[in-house]
């Protein structure tokens, strides 16, 4: 009786430690959302890029896109809002405020800037695209700088 | 009949030799077999494996006067090695180039490995059943302590000191010119294109070990095994126990004094500063692999331990490297060793301590 | 019979059972003004420290409690954290969750190593130390096995920027920016221009009521018992061998802890040395703080890393200043704290001597006198 118990208390324990390891997986995921301006193709049509755009996601800072300009903002979990604020032809500005959710195991998301003034009211896959860093720019070796604190000196190799 | 009588005498050997022993001999061999198919010369090998049993063979002899005496493992061998460094340097600073300078690095340092091996042996007499934390430590010490004096020490043998400043000795100091390979070339038989054996250094080690079977075999020696296996026995025969594991000590720091010299003239190189820090590691699992305990210990562990030891060094990343194109070498290194002394630290020996 | 000691005599006592820190204290009042160091920076100098090391000193008080001496094998615990942190920064997880995450995951790896260091110590009783130590070397081969050749082959590893150009194993820094200075920025608050990372120092603190309670409960008496006596703890009744495995697996996983916040202090992980250097100066640290092989307590803890880490900034300072050359200073460092602990455990074991004799002393005239 007296086992059992105590077996079933430690197993409980883990399982809540699982599940509390699975939520802290969801809410630390970092991703990269890139935010493009580049000429877009969407269903056969070309759409031009804008001449000047600010984007911000999620209560980030804004920041300006000029035509075929690319930037990107780093976020923590998988819901977030991007905002894109823009003069349209008749010169007035306007702004748009859509949520998107991000892939979990998606390390780079892009939002087409374009696509989603175009489409302000469309669904997410219009002008959100999951993108994959080429292999140069990820296996590129930073500067393999080796920050020690000063009690480096009390060991050497072996 | 036959077939049991083998089987028992097979698990006699294996519990007297013990299982991890076997296991590291067998791999060695393997190791020699696989040398030729993976395109690395055997001969080379073995010269190689040789040539680094001379260099390290004196100073695995030095932990056997301290296994004896009951004093345990000599982790504090750099501080033998230390009193080395300075009759090396010291040698070369009276700067008499040619073989003489070696006899006189020995002449050198055995003052000092005298007065270090004292103060050491008084150390681990106030500190019976602490001896190995303590002589480690010890170790460490010593070599930072000397850090500090290598730059201030008045040095100015222009090979040796810092060019720059002049002042202050350098990490590494080539003994060319004065005592380089002096033992190896010594009498060295060339058998093949590729097995060179450096006949000089093995006599060298084959003299010391001869001595200290010897004194083993003298009253003194069988006194000094006496302490280690039975202290108070030993007390009660009238034996001064500390005098005993006192000249202990002092053999093995002159020993390992020797030892780093004759390392040092077929490497071509003194180390100062920091090299000898973890000197003491590969010499106490090479007698372990050869089959000693931290209260047992022959010429024959010597022997054997050095080579297996050497061996698995020297092979595994030629072998290794051309076969599975990785170099792990490094990482078995160190399971190897330090698991033999792992191996050693846990055996149920003594019922004493 | 007690003695009635005099002033002079309790005095000599207390020098000669504090010798250490007194040494210590010594050596920073010469060294610091020496240095030149304004007393500002050394106060912001030492909070960060305190920070980054106290979590993993304490973790050497329990077996110490347990009569297993300097725990060395704390290595094994910070092996398992930095694995657990390898793990999340693959993963991409960020900030507090990220650590905590890191923390989760280390910490069945350092109950496994605990147990194996626990039981591999049971084999070697009376050894614990050089075992210990032996281990720690010992287990940085199997890590590397692991690190430098599992990870990228047999053990997935999803971020091409984490692995070596030849495809499998780690490479020798892995970037913590992620996790950096997270759960110190927490809650920082700046007195007189000091930053003062405030929720690190409250886990910290948690830490020490987490210890302060442990000694009282069963678990804590029993680890006591078989500290003082083996044979009289078993006699009554302790699992003596069950409880010194345990003592080491909860070092280890608090040792694991404790890297972590180290870690996130620093903000980048050097994944092949770390682990190595962090035995010998918490250990060094612990010592000089006062404690001994066989004693230790919370405020030895932070003594400790005060004395030991003022000692290490202002030395090559005050090489330079006094000598000329820097070089000097570090060495020095170097020297006086591998000598801290030459010490300490000369002055344990020649008390331990003493204690004996005295013991055996009083016996004899005990017996003396019934006779």
């Amino acid at each position: 009786m007296k086992m059992g118990r105590t077996l079933l208390i430690r197993l409980s324990a883990v399982l809540v430690i699982l599940i509390l390891s699975v939520v802290l997986f969801f809410i630390g995921k970092s991703h990269t959302v890139l935010v493009d301006n580049k000429t877009v193709t969407v269903e056969g049509r070309e759409i031009a890029p804008l001449k000047l755009v600010e984007v911000s996601v999620s209560k980030q800072g804004a920041l300006e896109l000029t035509p075929r300009d690319r930037d990107k903002f780093e976020v923590t979990g998988q819901k977030h809002r991007v905002t894109v604020t823009y003069t349209d032809d008749a010169w007035n500005e306007r702004t748009i405020t859509r949520s998107f959710t991000v892939p979990l195991m998606q390390d780079m998301v892009m939002v087409l800037v374009p696509a989603l003034v175009a489409h302000p009211e469309g669904e997410q896959a219009l002008w959100l695209e999951n993108y994959e860093a080429p292999t140069y720019a990820v296996t590129m070796s930073e500067s393999d700088e080796v920050v020690t604190d000063d009690m480096a000196g009390l060991i050497t190799g072996i | 009949m036959n077939g049991a009588a083998v089987v028992s005498w097979g698990k006699r050997f294996v519990r007297s030799f013990g299982l991890p022993r076997i296991i590291i001999a067998l791999f060695l061999l393997s190791l020699f077999i696989l040398a030729p198919f993976a395109g690395v010369n055997v001969g080379t090998s073995l010269s190689d494996t040789l040539n680094r049993f001379g260099m390290n063979a004196i100073m695995v002899l030095a932990m056997v006067p301290m296994i004896h005496s009951g004093c345990g493992l000599n982790f504090g061998l750099p501080l033998g090695i230390i009193a080395g460094l300075l009759g090396a340097t010291i040698s070369l600073q009276v700067n008499i180039p040619g073989p003489a300078s070696f006899f006189l690095a020995i002449l050198f340092c055995t003052p000092f490995a005298l007065i270090l091996g004292w103060g050491y042996g008084a150390l681990l007499n106030r500190v019976k059943g602490g001896e190995m934390m303590i002589a480690t430590y010890v170790g460490f010490s010593s070599v930072a302590f000397m850090c500090i004096m290598w730059l201030l020490l008045p040095f100015n043998n222009p090979t040796m000191v810092w060019g720059f400043s002049g002042r202050g000795l350098r990490t590494t100091i080539s003994v060319e010119g004065y005592y380089l390979h002096v033992l190896n070339d010594f009498l060295s038989i060339q058998l093949t294109k590729h097995l060179v054996i450096p006949t000089g250094m093995l006599l060298f080690f084959a003299f010391f070990a001869f001595i200290i079977w010897a004194f083993l075999h003298t009253k003194t020696g069988t006194a000094m095994t006496a302490v280690g296996s039975n202290p108070v026995f030993a007390r009660a025969s009238g034996i001064n126990v500390d005098r005993i594991r006192t000249l202990s000590v002092v053999m093995s720091t002159w020993l390992g004094a020797v030892g780093i010299l004759v390392y040092q003239q077929s490497f071509g190189f003194i180390q100062l500063y920091m090299g000898p820090f973890y000197m003491a590691l590969p010499a106490v699992s090479a007698i372990l692999i050869g089959g000693a305990s931290v209260n047992k210990a022959s010429i024959l562990n010597v022997i054997i331990g050095t080579f297996l030891f050497q061996g698995i060094v020297t092979m595994t990343p030629s072998v290794m490297n051309s076969m599975i194109h990785t170099d792990m070498s490094e990482v078995i290194r160190i399971v190897v060793s330090n698991g033999m002394i792992l191996y050693a630290l846990t055996r149920k020996t003594e019922a004493a301590r | 019979m007690t003695l009635n000691a005099t002033k002079g005599q309790k005095l000599l006592r207390f020098l000669a059972n504090n010798t250490v820190p007194i040494l210590f204290l010594i050596i920073c009042a010469f060294g610091i003004p020496l240095s030149g160091y304004s007393a500002n920076y050394l106060v912001s100098e030492i909070i960060i420290r305190l920070v980054r090391n106290s979590f993993l000193i304490v973790s050497l008080l329990i077996p110490i409690l347990a009569g297993m001496g300097l725990n060395f094998g704390m290595t094994l615990g910070a092996m398992a954290g930095q694995i657990g942190l390898i793990f999340i920064s693959d993963w991409g997880i960020v900030g507090i969750p990220g650590m905590v995450l890191a923390m989760i995951i280390s910490t069945p790896i350092s109950m496994f190593l605990g147990w194996l260091c626990g039981k591999i110590l049971n084999m070697a009783k009376g050894r614990e130390m050089v075992t210990s130590y032996i281990i720690g070397f010992f287990m940085n081969g199997i890590y590397q096995l692991v690190v430098l050749y599992g990870m990228g082959a047999v053990i997935p590893i999803r971020s091409k920027s984490l692995v070596l150009p030849r495809g499998y194993g780690i490479r020798n820094t892995v970037n913590l920016i992620g996790i950096r200075k997270s759960l110190d920025n927490l809650l920082m608050i700046r007195i007189l221009g000091i930053p003062i990372p405030v929720a690190t120092f409250i886990l910290i603190a948690l830490l020490c009521l987490f210890v302060l309670w442990f000694k009282k409960t069963k678990l804590g008496q029993d680890m006591r018992a078989v500290g003082q006596d083996m044979e009289v703890a078993r006699a009554a009744g302790i699992p003596v061998e069950h409880t010194r495995i345990l003592s080491i697996v909860i070092s280890t996983v608090l040792a694991g802890y404790g890297m972590i916040i180290y870690l996130q202090n620093i903000g980048t992980l050097n994944t092949y040395n770390s682990h190595m250097q962090i035995g010998m100066f918490s250990v060094a640290a612990l010592l000089v703080g006062g404690a001994t092989v066989a004693k230790a307590n919370i405020r030895n803890v932070f003594l400790g890393v005060i004395l030991f880490h003022l000692m290490f900034i202002v030395s090559p300072m005050a090489g330079k200043n006094l000598i000329g050359q820097a070089q000097l200073g570090e060495y020095f460092r170097v020297f006086v704290s591998y000598g801290v602990i030459t010490i300490s455990l000369v002055l344990y074991e020649m008390r331990k001597k003493r204690e004996q004799a005295e013991a055996g002393l009083s016996l004899a005239a005990a017996q003396e006198v019934e006779a």
